[in-house]
Parts: C-alpha cells; structure tokens; sequence
C-alpha cells in the first residue's frame, strides 16, 4: 500500500503531508488571538466544541508570517492530547505516493531542513513530504539565528 | 455503630443527627470501596511479595496500605481492624527501616492479616458485627522467630458479635443495608460522551439560529424545544457524573480533627474556605488520604499543647485552615496551622543521621531546601512513636500520592509562627465559574474564585498612586497594587495606560495577597468548561486552559497566580492582608475597625465585628430548637447556643448564622442575610441599649453595632461538646446505660467508655458490685438503698448527684489533660 498524501502549498512550495495525521482540512474562519504567545501561534479556532491551536506553518518553517490566516486552509491534526490547525497557502486532494521518500544531496534550502522527511514523487511530479509534528514546535533555534 | 447513635439521639434532634448520620454512612461506604479496591490492587503485589520478600518496592506499597487501613480506622473506630494494621505497620516499618529481615513466616503473618481485614471489610459493609476472632494469635505471628502460620479463614460469624447492638439477643439481620447499584466505568469514556454532548450542545445552537431566520414553524419549533430541554438535562447529569464538591470532602475533616485533637489533648479550630469548588469526584478520593496524614501531622506536630500556645503568646486553641481555589486546571489547596513551624534544622540533622544527606550537603542546605527533606521517605520529626501520626511515614506517602495524580505538594514553614503545605491539583475537566473580560476588543476569562470585587475606576472612589513604576489603587481603605492586563499581554505601553476609563476587578489570591486587574470592559458571569491547552501556549505562562463561549468562539482563561507570580505581586511565604491593612491605616482619619453587615430577622442592617465572627453558616430551618429561653441551633454535628432569633421571625427554609467566637466558646448569631464586609470609620455614638456596643456611619449610613460581649453573657461555655468534661459509667449495667447516662449527659459531661482515657469523674454503683473500668480523677459512689450513708449516694437522689458531679468538675479543674 502505498502512501497517501495531502498536497498542498506551503510558502509558495508543492508539499505534502502525510494523510495519516491529518484529520480534515477546514478553512479557518474566526482566530481567538494569544497575546504573549510565540509567533507561530497564530491564535485559537473552534471547530465543533474544539478549540485548535492554529500554527502558521510558514513561521514555524522560518519564513515570513502568512498575509491573511482568515480564509486560508488549515490541515488538523493530533498530537499529544491537543488539537492544532495548520495554516497552508493552499489545500489540495488526497493522492498516493508513487515511491518512498527520499534525500537530496545538498538538502532543501533553508527553513526546510528540520520539518522535511525527503522527496516524494506523485503523479503531478515531486513533492516536499513534510513531518506536521515538527511545525508544532515552531522554528528551531537554530534557523532564528540564522 | 450508626443504629446505636441513633437510639440515643434519634428522639432529641431528630433531622440534624440524622443528616450527620446519613453522612457517616456515606464515608463508612467510601472506607468500604476503597479498601477493597485497594485490596484488589495490592493482590498482585502481595503474590509477589511472597515470591520475593526482599523486594523493597513491594514492600512499600503494602506497607502504604496498612497504613491506610490503620489511619481510616482510626477515623471509624474499628479497634479490631486498627489494633491489627498496626500490628502490620509496625512490623513492616522494621522491614523497611533495615532493622529486620523480611522472611517466609513474617510473609505469610502479614498475608494472613491483610485476609482478615479483607473479611472485616466484607462484614462491616454487610452491617453484620464480625465474630469474637483470636486476632492476638495473628499478630502473635509476626513476632521475630514465630512460627509459619497457615492462612486460615477467620471462624465465620457465630460467636459473639462485636457490635453494640448484640446486646438485646436479637440476631442481626444479614445484608440489610441494601447497596446501591453501581458500575464502574473508565473516564475517558465519560470524556468522549461530554465532548459528543458538547458537539451536540453546539450543533442544536447551530439548528436553532437556522430556525429562526426560517421564521416561525408550529410543527419544528415545539419538538425542537423539547430536544433542547432534554439535552440540557443531559448536559446537566454527564457533567454531574464526574464533580463533587469539596465540601464533601471536608464535611469529614471536622470529626477527623475534634478526635484527633481530644486523643492528643490540644485544642483545634477548623476554618474551611472554597467548600463550593467543584472538583473531579476521581481527583477528590485522590486527595482524601494526603489530607488526613497532613491534618495528623499538623495536629500531632505542629500545633502545641494549649499551655504551651499560652506561652507563646498565642490563643489556646489552635487554628487549622483549610482554603481550596480553582484556576483553570489546577485546584490549588493550602492547609496552614498556626502552631510551632517545622525545624528545617532538625530536618536536617536526622536526614544526616538517616544517611539520606551527608552531614556535608545538609550543612550546605538552604532553609527550604531542608523543609523539603519532610518529603523523603523514612524520615520523621516525631520524637516519639505515637498512634496518631505514627512514625512520621505520612510525608512521603502524601507526595507519592499526589505526584501520582500529576499534583505537587509544597510546604513553608517560619518558627514559631505555623506551616502551610500547598497542594495543586490538576483537573482534567472541570466547570468552573468565570468572569469574563474585555481587553482591546478581546475576551478572556478569570477564574471566579479569585475575584474579590469589581470597582470602576470612574463611578466609585478610588484613589490611584504611583511608587516608583509601580501603580498602586487605594481601596476600601488599603492600598492595592496594579496592574493593566493589557501590560501583561505586552501589548499596551504600561506609561500611557488611561487608568481613569479602566474597570479594575481586585482578586485575591490563595495566598491571600490582593491586587487588582486593570481591564476595558467586565462582561458576564458564566459557567465554563475549562480544557487543557497546547503545551507551547502554556509557555507564556499566562493561560491556564481555554473554553468556548455560547456561540462556539474559543477564549482564553488566564492563570492568575502565574501572572501575579510573574508581576512580582505575590510572595511565597503568605502574608495576611490584615499587616498591610495596619500600615495603611496611618494615612487615614483614625483606625478601621473592620466589621460585618447583615440584616437581622427583623429587616434592620446591623454590623458586628469582623474578628468576632468565625464563619457564615447556612442551615435548614429544622436544625433550629427554641424552647422558652433555650435556643439553639445544630451546625453540622455541633450544637451552638442561638442568639439574634428574638427580634423577628425565623426564615422558611434555609438560614444564615454567623458563627462568633470569644476564643473559648462560640455561639451562633441568625441573620437574614449577609450584605459585605466593612469598616467602621468614624466614632462610634454609645447608645442607650446594653445590647448594642454603639451605633455609627457606615458608608453613610447608621449602623447598630452589636456589642459581643453581651451577646455571650449566658450563651457560652457549657454547650462546648469539646471542652466538655467526661465522666466513666459502669459499662455492664443496664440501669447506668438507660437512666443514668442522659442525666449525665444532660449536667454537661461527656460519657465514655473507653479504657484507656483518664475520664474526670467515675461513677462507682451498689457498694463496687458494678465497677467502670479505667482510670479516673473523681469518683462517685452510687447506691440503691435509700437508707445509704457516708459518702455514697441514693441513686434517685438527683439534687445530689448533680451536685456530687458538679463538684467533681469544680475539683479537677483538668490540670493533666493535655496530656
């Protein structure tokens, strides 16, 4: 069986996360906002008696903050007991993997390191295979320095 | 036991005992459960344990569960059961310490006594008495070097019953305490179901906004109402299913510490705050058994005896304070006594001696640290092994039981001064009441428990000040620091805050350091269900969880002792308002005499001095007795004298007390209700009524204030059950139970019978034939011959036998009872 995928657009790059931790993609449409929280957190948001913690995924990447978060696609997933609602440019379907993932010499570029499992091809060409877990913790210290 | 108590009081105060009986049941089934689901936990460790004696885990937790069993029984008076756990702790305390090698025969001892308690248990739930067993051959076994005994059941339930009712030759009827029907189920089930009826909740919200912008519907809109209807009732009983207050706990404290306290010959108040916080039924029980250890320690250790408390300069009777707050998930419990502190030195030395620290590292120890050592397993302050508190294994088993529930327990401690031990307790779902509030055009929540009041800054007085970059309000008298939430949140310059549109909500902490919260706007009062939020929100350390409002919009409930620890405005060790009350009074026209209002039966506001008054008590209308000049009122299991009840009638239903207190005695003032707290400020007008000490403005208004004196003239000392004197009675005649016990009881004395309390006076019947065992101060000879003479007395000879008594009490003015 081979793997399937959530594509979507993050940064302005094709990626993909593995469709066995996201549990539905919703369209966040009201964000509770947390002051004093860490930038990546972009606030709260309900979804059934719910409440999500919505992460920009660009800033947990290192990148700049998304423009508008009201509106955007946001894949859900689990973790620990707590429920987080990732921000993405956009959302696509669900398709399979056509191979395992892998490495490239030289890696990805910045900020891509960390959260990247590899390459992955699918049918519509390569794609980044992205650890959602790893966005939940925010930009490593490392890439701040940077 | 319970059948017996009944018998005789049932006739005398019929609803109140009864509802302190029906309470005992309740704990009795409580000590039932939980020792067979403790023994059903520990049967695999016991099989083990056999297996391996030298395990010292193993070991451990059995150990823990005599130690239990023991304690609970203490509480129950189950002299058999206790007299046999502690046979076992003792035994196993050896073992631990490393002064004994646990080996096959002590193995099997100690099976055998955990099967009878096992079977004790089975008959005290039954209702039934237990045989007149050999426990002595039992405990005989663990002696070092005694033989392997073989694990015989007990003989069954044919001899002699140990309960008081077997007396009147009646058998007792088997399984007649029918039991509840319950089952067990796992949490997290109850867990899904209150999130799908929280789903449900919204989506019935969802359902009916689409209703009305459909416009009425006869056919939709009565079928719709009542799946509303059914669905709050759901809400209701699944959120019920797994809260309880925790006045139900402490409901049992006060019987715990009055025993305790008797047993040990000091004198202890109990000050209850938060009974109404709600709190996981699961988390209550969790909690049940680190707080009676922690009440024994402090009882035992840290308050003195009474003559020592005089010493010191302190009141007689010792003051031990309970105060629960809820704050998201954490439920935050301090008990503080007000006795000699713990010697963080002495800690020290015997953790030395114990070889837990080196002499080295205890030397280089701060004072705290040293105070922590109380956590760490075989060490105890206790100079001498004691039933109560035993030898001093409390500690470490209280905090392995609350870490073990994800809770922390910490302690602080001065010299001289008292203790207080800081438990907090997670929740992993709870309702809590909260404020919501309005901060740049956001909502967040404020646990209630810890807002005093809201105060606007435009419409009341308040006064504000600045020291240094530190905003400070003055209110009610007292200077408040101040803070603006937006500052907090880091996202308003704390320079430009516009202090003068602000609503400030002033909140009190456990600790019970004030400050107060500068917000835009105060909303509503809501019940809330509280989650648990994602560990990098927790981070900021300003949120303790986040709940959904009516229409499904996420808020944030904030951490108030966090950002109050962050702010810098609360310190560790507590420090009573009441200092900073006296400081500021300086400033001020004269000193403020804090005081109480209330409106009396007769509708009149009224005030009373706050330091008078001990506690606000709610009672039934049944538990009020007047009689002619006797009136009294009965407070959970206590009786007070009852004042204030002449000036109008009684309310329906439910009434308020004040309950006041001289320092020896307390007596219970009825009110209609209780309006606030206050000062009086200016002079006080003597008035032409002895009752009244003066009357004075407050806020404006003239108040009476109730002289206190007064109100005890003849109200005080004889009805206080625990200062009460005691008196022994021949336990074997018939005479002496029925006739003579309630004259006794009715001239004041309490009656006991158990051997080994040094009663006040004996009394001695027909010429020594019936003889009350145990020692005594005073005896009273008794005869049934009219014609008796020398010191003896005619037993219907009431004059003289109240008299006899009276002068018993006067002689032994009880110079050894604190012992």
């Amino acid at each position: 069986m081979k793997e399937l995928l959530l594509m979507c657009l993050i940064a302005g790059r094709r990626a993909a996360i593995p469709a066995v931790q996201v549990q539905s993609v919703i369209e966040i449409e009201a964000v509770t906002p947390i002051p004093g929280a860490a930038d990546f957190i972009v606030g709260l948001t309900a979804l059934r008696s719910q409440a999500l913690t919505v992460i920009d995924c660009r800033v947990s990447l290192g990148f700049r903050p998304s423009d508008r978060v009201i509106g955007s696609r946001a894949a859900v997933i689990e973790h620990e007991g707590h429920q987080y609602a990732l921000v993405v440019d956009e959302a696509f379907d669900v398709t399979e993997a056509l191979a395992e993932p892998v490495e490239l010499p030289g890696g990805f570029g910045e900020g891509w390191g960390r959260a990247t499992r590899g390459m992955v091809e699918t049918e519509t060409g390569p794609v980044l295979l992205i650890d959602a877990v790893q966005l939940l913790h925010g930009p490593c210290p490392a890439s701040e320095a940077a | 036991m319970a059948n017996e108590l009944v018998t005789i009081l049932g006739h005398r105060l019929p609803s109140a005992i009864k509802g302190a009986l029906k309470q005992m049941d309740d704990l009795l089934a409580d000590f039932v459960a939980e020792t067979r689901e403790m023994l059903e936990a520990i049967g695999g460790e016991l099989v083990a344990w056999e297996a391996e004696p030298s395990d010292s885990a193993r070991l451990d937790s059995i150990f823990r569960f005599v130690h239990t069993v023991k304690g609970n029984c203490g509480f129950f008076d189950f002299p058999r059961l206790e007299k046999l756990s502690h046979a076992a702790e003792d035994a196993l305390a050896e073992c631990r310490a490393g002064r004994r090698e646990p080996d096959r025969a002590l193995v099997s001892a100690v099976l055998a006594i955990i099967d009878r308690i096992g079977e004790m248990t089975d008959a005290i739930e039954a209702g039934q008495g237990f045989a007149q067993g050999d426990d002595d051959e039992l405990i005989a076994a663990l002696a070092v070097g005694a033989a392997d005994v073989a694990m015989e059941p007990a003989p069954n339930t044919t001899g002699l019953i140990e309960t008081a009712n077997s007396d009147d030759g009646q058998p007792e009827k088997p399984g007649k305490a029918a039991l509840q029907r319950t089952i067990r189920l796992p949490v997290s089930l109850l867990d899904e179901v209150m999130k799908g009826v929280s789903d449900m909740v919204l989506a019935r919200n969802d359902l009916a906004r689409r209703l009305r912008e459909a416009g009425e519907q006869p056919a939709i809109d009565g079928p719709f109402e009542r799946l509303s209807a059914i669905l709050a009732d759901v809400r209701t009983a699944i959120t019920r299913m797994r809260m309880q207050r925790l006045e139900y706990l402490f409901g049992s404290l006060p019987r715990l510490v009055r025993d305790l306290s008797a047993e040990l010959g000091k004198q202890v108040m109990v000050d209850f705050e938060g009974g109404d916080v709600e709190l996981d039924r699961e988390m209550i029980e969790m909690v049940r058994d680190p707080l009676t250890h922690i009440i024994r320690n402090a009882i035992d250790h840290g308050i003195e005896a009474p003559a020592d408390r005089l010493k010191s300069g302190k009141r007689e009777i010792g003051l031990l304070r309970f105060s629960a707050r809820q704050s998201g998930n954490r439920i935050s419990l301090v008990i503080t006594d007000d006795g000699r502190g713990v010697p963080g030195d002495r800690l020290a030395a015997k953790a030395a001696a114990a070889g837990i620290v080196s002499e080295a590292e205890a030397a280089r120890m701060s004072e705290r640290q040293k105070l922590l050592l109380m956590f760490e397993p075989g060490l105890s302050t206790a100079e001498a092994v004691s039933q109560v508190s035993g030898r001093g294994v409390g500690m470490d088993v209280v905090r392995a039981n609350i870490e073990k529930v994800g809770g922390t327990i910490d302690v602080t401690s001065k010299a001289g001064e008292g203790t207080s031990f800081h438990l907090q307790l997670p929740l992993t779902l709870s309702i809590i009441a909260a404020l919501t509030v309005e901060v740049e055009g956001q909502l967040y929540a404020i646990p209630r428990s810890y807002v005093e009041e809201v105060a606007f800054a435009n419409v009341q007085d308040i006064e504000f000040a600045r020291a240094g970059e530190r905003q400070l309000i003055t209110f009610r008298g007292r200077r408040v620091p101040c803070v603006a939430l937006a500052d907090v949140f880091g996202i308003a310059d704390p320079r430009r805050i516009a202090w003068g549109s602000k609503t400030l909500v002033v909140m009190r902490l456990a600790s019970d350091e004030v400050f107060a919260l500068g917000v835009d706007r105060v909303h509503d009062h809501e019940d809330v269900v509280v989650k648990p939020i994602a560990p990098a929100i927790m981070d900021t350390r300003l949120y303790a969880g986040t709940t959904l409002l009516d229409d499904g919009r996420p808020i944030l409930l904030l951490d108030i002792p966090s950002i109050a620890a962050q702010r810098g405005l609360s310190s560790e060790m507590r420090k009573r308002v009441v200092s900073a009350e006296s400081e500021n009074a300086e400033g001020g026209a004269g000193t403020r005499v804090p005081v109480m209002l209330f409106f009396g039966l007769d509708g009149r506001k009224r005030a009373l001095r706050l330091e008078t008054i001990r506690r606000i008590e709610t009672i039934r209308r049944e538990a009020i007795d007047i009689e002619g000049d006797r009136a009294q009122a009965v407070v959970g299991t206590e009786i007070f004298s009852l004042a204030g009840h002449d000036c109008g009638p009684l309310p329906e239903g439910r009434c308020r007390l004040l309950r006041l207190s001289d320092g020896d005695s307390q007596i219970a003032y009825i009110v209609r209700e209780v309006v606030d707290a206050s000062a009086i400020t200016h002079d006080m007008v003597a008035a032409d009524d002895p009752t009244l000490e003066g009357t004075t403005l407050i806020e404006g208004e003239l108040v009476p204030v109730l002289d206190v004196h007064t109100l005890f003239v003849g109200r005080s000392a004889p009805l206080r059950r625990d200062a009460a004197p005691i008196c022994r009675l021949p336990t074997d005649s018939e005479w002496a139970r029925t006739i003579l016990e309630p004259l006794v009881k009715a001239a004041g004395y309490a009656v006991t019978a158990a051997p080994d309390i040094e009663a006040d006076v004996a009394i001695v019947m027909d010429e020594g034939e019936h003889l009350p065992s145990g020692p005594a101060r005073a005896t009273i000879w008794l005869s049934a011959n009219p014609e008796v003479g020398g010191d003896a007395i005619y037993r219907y000879d009431r004059e003289a036998l109240l008299g006899a008594l009276k002068q018993a009490t006067l002689r032994g003015s009880r110079p050894g009872r604190a012992a």
